[in-house]
């Protein structure tokens, strides 16, 4: 894709947000938050209900602008852009109420995703770009339409993709089936899949361990952390879970009412004063107990 | 000058009814996110409801104060009743249901009501419009210069009944505790169904409101009109919407300032360039607001929650 | 159901096909079976116009079903667009009414003018749908309906006001260029279309944008510009259906294209089930049909005249109940997401799921 730079280094921030604050009227839901992610990154996302953690997801995700500070995506300043044309950046996410495409096969769910790469779409560029683009675009409509054997190979290229990432992420046996018909755990884990065939640098998981039970849970772990070495990532998620965060995360940060309250490796976090109040004032006791 | 005047008091008078009308709709877009299609044509009902009160009256009777008020009454009931049956009958059975099917009710419902009364079987009254009795003697109250500017006696009747029912919706959603459970199912309907609210009696009751509303204005506006036809429903409702939603829609404030407006631009349109456009301002203006602000003048783009 | 439209209908048989014929395969069986059609029923005015009639309808219907059905957003002003188109190919086809083009025999002649007129109220509509389109495709979906239905009304008040169109007279006079053929060349070409859009990779971002709006912005689909290209594509069929209504009535006036037209369009493709193209075609077939029918019936029935017009009165309000029946008991209209071949009973041959 043209519009990105050329290929970040190992070290640079893939995703940098700095001093993002938002406001929704007067009700601040986030604060001066700060976060860089950088490759091979597996970050966490903490805090009791109602702390700001999705509107964070939704400010990095372009879904809400931030009213203050930056969103940087692998270098380029994303505030006021959309939510596909950050995806294009190399940022993708899952939803903490899956939203699946219910009535599309798993397959197609995750063709659309690979679909929706390939520089197709303008991502702010000059007036010129835009227009050859815009071209592109139409061109690729007509060969569509006319089915040209290009087109059709393009389209056996996207199913060979989607197929392996439904193998990756165990589905190939629910290749055909309707995404609603999916087990809750496998809706899941498709949701990765269809994230991950954006090609993302950075992946967003929110509470992808919601509703699973112990032993998916585990599997679960062991899955991020393969998917972040197999697909180079830098990973980001929110849980609720704190056995799993702090068994899977290098760093947390912890927020409250939309402030950041702790920042670290999960032991130095696990320790902090303000998150033990910060949880225990909400009583919430299954943390608690994680973090005794 | 004085031509400008007359134009604005026109504007204003025909913007007071658009606002009655506009109200309803946001109203119940308010609590139900739902555009309420078939509200123009519950107003066309509430009108042939008040023009056959006004016959079983009589020429004496519809036109002494009492004769007003039963006029106005029976097509408010009437409305009110009518909102409720649809409400109850093919929305709420659809509330939990993708938006989109709400909708298409809504436009089917609003068909079948402006072509239904365009049939001549039974009671219903046939496609050609009827004129609308004279409830109110027409009479010239202020003259200024030499009939450069006239205001009507029936212009400053409606404005006062616009204005007086706007004030009591205004008392009503904010002062009482029903406003205030209007407003907390606006906001989060299943939230506040949890907290004891009774939902489904305030949507319902909401529905009556903004139908009876709609009866009161219809009937105004056939009163200015001296005619009543089946699709004045969708006309006058369509307009009514899009003031709404230039004003913003779901803000109450906002609905009055756009029918307010749109009364204006239209009289003006008329006025100063020709009759003939009128029904296309209307839908021109509104597509020149949402390409400047998306959201309507007083509104916000809501962002949908993720 | 398989995933919604996965095969363009010529896939039957594609393991057979080389791909470098398949793009064009249908085309070159649709035209013999057309030019045959046409053989057969030239004799007959009575069911060249009902056939030319439900041919329309069939196009207005498919390319409705693109925005409504596989976009999810909801137009009400298809009307709208075929006036454009009508009116547009019409003033076409009159201005050049004197013009031949000598190298060709007048027929062909003729029918090249008459694709000319056609193609250029088909570009017309497609940019009036643009210029709708954008603004209120920006905005959440019921904005579209209300953006559309105002659109028609733009449309018909611009009509009546121009000497060009006839103003409320209409336009009269325009060559009857149209032949059950040309109509049906263009049914099967908005059935091709909508098929292969379904079918291929544009196709699923419809649907996704139909499914979940925000998740599908999310996996990088720039919906906004997914549903413009969608309403535009719509709004060209329809301007063609315009076109091809403008060669075979003998008048044209802004009555044809009122909001009552739009609802029917709006009817069928509810009833087919939004997201079916052979849905909206079945249905546009049925609905174009039943009135007709029930005419010719009481007309031989010797019902005193009144009878045969109230058919005509009464299809109104039972559009609009028949759309609130179908909301409650059967939202899904006929066939729902699926295609014919997908309803159809067991043992007859099915297709394959997935594409290739």
């Amino acid at each position: 894709m043209s519009t990105v730079a050329a290929a970040p280094a190992p070290g640079d921030a893939l995703l940098q947000a700095s001093g993002v604050s938002i406001r929704f009227g007067g009700l601040k839901a986030l604060t001066d938050f700060n976060l860089t992610v950088r490759q091979g990154d597996l970050l966490g996302l903490i805090g009791p209900n109602g702390a700001g953690k999705s509107t964070a997801f939704n400010v990095l995700t372009g879904v809400y602008q931030p009213t203050e500070g930056e969103v940087r995506v692998a270098g380029q300043r994303v505030n006021g852009w959309v939510p596909h044309q950050i995806n294009h950046l190399g940022l993708a996410r899952t939803f903490q109420n899956i939203r699946l495409f219910r009535a599309l096969t798993a397959l197609d769910n995750v063709k659309v995703a690979c679909r929706a790469q390939g520089g197709l779409h303008p991502v702010r560029l000059g007036p010129m770009a835009k227009a050859a683009t815009a071209m592109r675009n139409y061109r690729d409509w007509w060969r569509a339409l006319l089915l040209t054997p290009g087109f059709q190979a393009e389209e056996r290229e996207l199913t060979r993709q989607a197929e392996h990432l439904l193998e990756v992420m165990g589905l190939s046996h629910r290749r055909d089936e309707e995404a609603k018909n999916l087990p809750y755990g496998e809706q899941r884990r498709l949701e990765i899949a269809r994230a991950l065939g954006t090609r993302p640098k950075v992946l967003l998981l929110d509470e992808p361990a919601a509703g699973m039970n112990t032993r998916e849970k585990a599997d679960l772990m062991v899955l991020i952390r393969r998917l972040r070495d197999e697909f180079s990532l830098g990973v980001l998620v929110i849980e609720h879970d704190m056995k799993l965060v702090m068994g899977i995360c290098e760093r947390i940060t912890v927020l409250d009412h939309g402030e950041t309250i702790a920042r670290g490796a999960p032991a130095e976090v696990r320790s902090d004063r303000k998150v033990i109040e910060a949880y225990l004032g909400d009583s919430y006791l299954e943390s608690h107990g994680g973090a005794a | 000058m004085s031509q400008l005047l007359q134009h604005l008091i026109n504007g204003l008078a025909a913007g007071t009814i658009y606002a009655l009308v506009a109200l309803g709709y946001t109203m119940v877009y308010g609590v139900l996110k739902l555009i309420n299609f078939a509200h123009g044509d519950v107003m066309m009902v509430g009108v042939y409801m008040g023009y056959a009160t006004a016959f079983a009256l009589g020429r004496q009777a519809q036109r002494s104060l009492w004769g007003v008020v039963v006029i106005f009454a029976v097509a408010m009931v009437g409305c009110a009743l009518l909102g409720f049956l649809i409400e109850r009958f093919a929305y709420r059975p659809l509330r939990e249901k993708p938006r989109l099917t709400a909708l298409i009710t809504a436009i089917g419902i609003s068909f079948a009501l402006s072509y239904g009364f365009q049939l001549d079987i039974g009671f219903l009254p046939g496609a050609s419009p009827r004129a609308f009795p004279e409830v109110i003697t027409p009479s010239e109250w202020f003259i200024i210069g030499d009939r450069d500017v006239v205001i009507w006696n029936w212009q400053v009747i409606s404005f006062l009944i616009a204005v007086g029912l706007m004030a009591a919706l205004q008392f009503l959603v904010y002062r009482t505790r029903f406003g205030k459970a209007m407003r907390a199912v606006s906001y989060d309907h299943r939230t506040a169904a949890l907290m004891g609210i009774p939902t489904d009696r305030i949507i319902a009751l909401t529905f009556m409101l903004s139908s009876a509303l709609a009866a009161g204005a219809g009937l105004l506006y056939a009163i200015k009109d001296t005619s009543v036809s089946p699709l004045m429903g969708l006309y006058v409702g369509l307009k009514a919407f899009v003031a709404a939603v230039i004003g913003g829609i779901g803000n109450v404030p906002g609905a009055v300032v756009g029918a307010l407006l749109l009364g204006l631009v239209e009289e003006f349109v008329v006025g100063y360039a020709a009759s003939t456009w009128r029904d296309a301002v209307a839908f021109a203006f509104l597509i020149l607001v949402l390409l400047v602000k998306p959201g309507g003048l007083f509104g916000r783009v809501a962002a949908e929650k993720v | 159901m398989a995933a919604p439209g996965v095969t363009t209908l010529t896939d039957v048989d594609a393991g057979r096909v080389p791909p470098a014929l398949r793009g064009i395969l249908p085309v070159l069986i649709a035209l013999p079976v057309l030019a045959l059609a046409e053989v057969l029923l030239g004799a007959s005015p009575f069911a060249t116009y009902l056939l030319s009639v439900v041919g329309v309808n069939i196009i207005l219907a498919v390319s409705l079903n693109i925005v409504n059905g596989m976009t999810g957003q909801f137009s009400i002003g298809h009307a709208g667009f075929m006036a454009v188109g009508a009116y547009i190919a019409g003033v076409t086809s009159l201005s050049l009414k004197e013009v031949a083009l000598s190298f060709l025999p007048v027929a062909a002649s003729d029918q090249v003018l008459f694709t000319v007129a056609l193609l250029a109220g088909g570009t017309c509509a497609a940019l009036c749908g643009f210029l709708v389109g954008l603004p209120s495709l920006r905005l959440r979906g019921d904005y579209l309906a209300i953006v559309t239905l105002g659109f028609g009304e733009i449309i018909r008040v611009v009509v009546q006001n121009t000497e060009a169109f006839g103003r409320a007279l209409g336009l009269s006079g325009i060559p009857q260029y149209s032949s059950v053929a040309m109509v049906y060349f263009w049914v099967f070409l908005v059935v091709l279309v909508a098929r292969r859009i379904a079918g291929s990779s544009h196709g699923r971002s419809l649907w996704a944008i139909r499914e979940d709006e925000v998740a599908a912005e999310a996996m990088g689909v720039d919906t906004t510009g997914y549903k413009v290209r969608a309403f535009v594509i719509s709004s060209f069929f329809a301007g063609i259906a315009g076109g091809l209504f403008a060669h075979f009535v003998p008048i044209i006036n802004p009555g044809s294209f009122t909001f009552v037209k739009s609802m029917e369009i709006v009817v069928m493709v509810v009833l087919g089930g939004l997201g079916s193209t052979t849905g909206a075609i079945v249905a546009a077939i049925f609905l174009t049909l039943l009135p007709e029918g029930l005419r010719s019936l009481f007309g031989a029935l010797g019902a005193e005249g009144s009878l045969a017009q109230k058919v005509d009165q009464i299809r109104m309000p039972v559009y609009g109940l028949l759309l609130v029946v179908l909301m409650l008991a059967r939202p899904q209209g006929l066939f729902g997401t699926k295609e014919l071949w997908d309803v159809l009973p067991r043992w007859l041959p099915r297709k394959k799921k997935g594409l290739t």
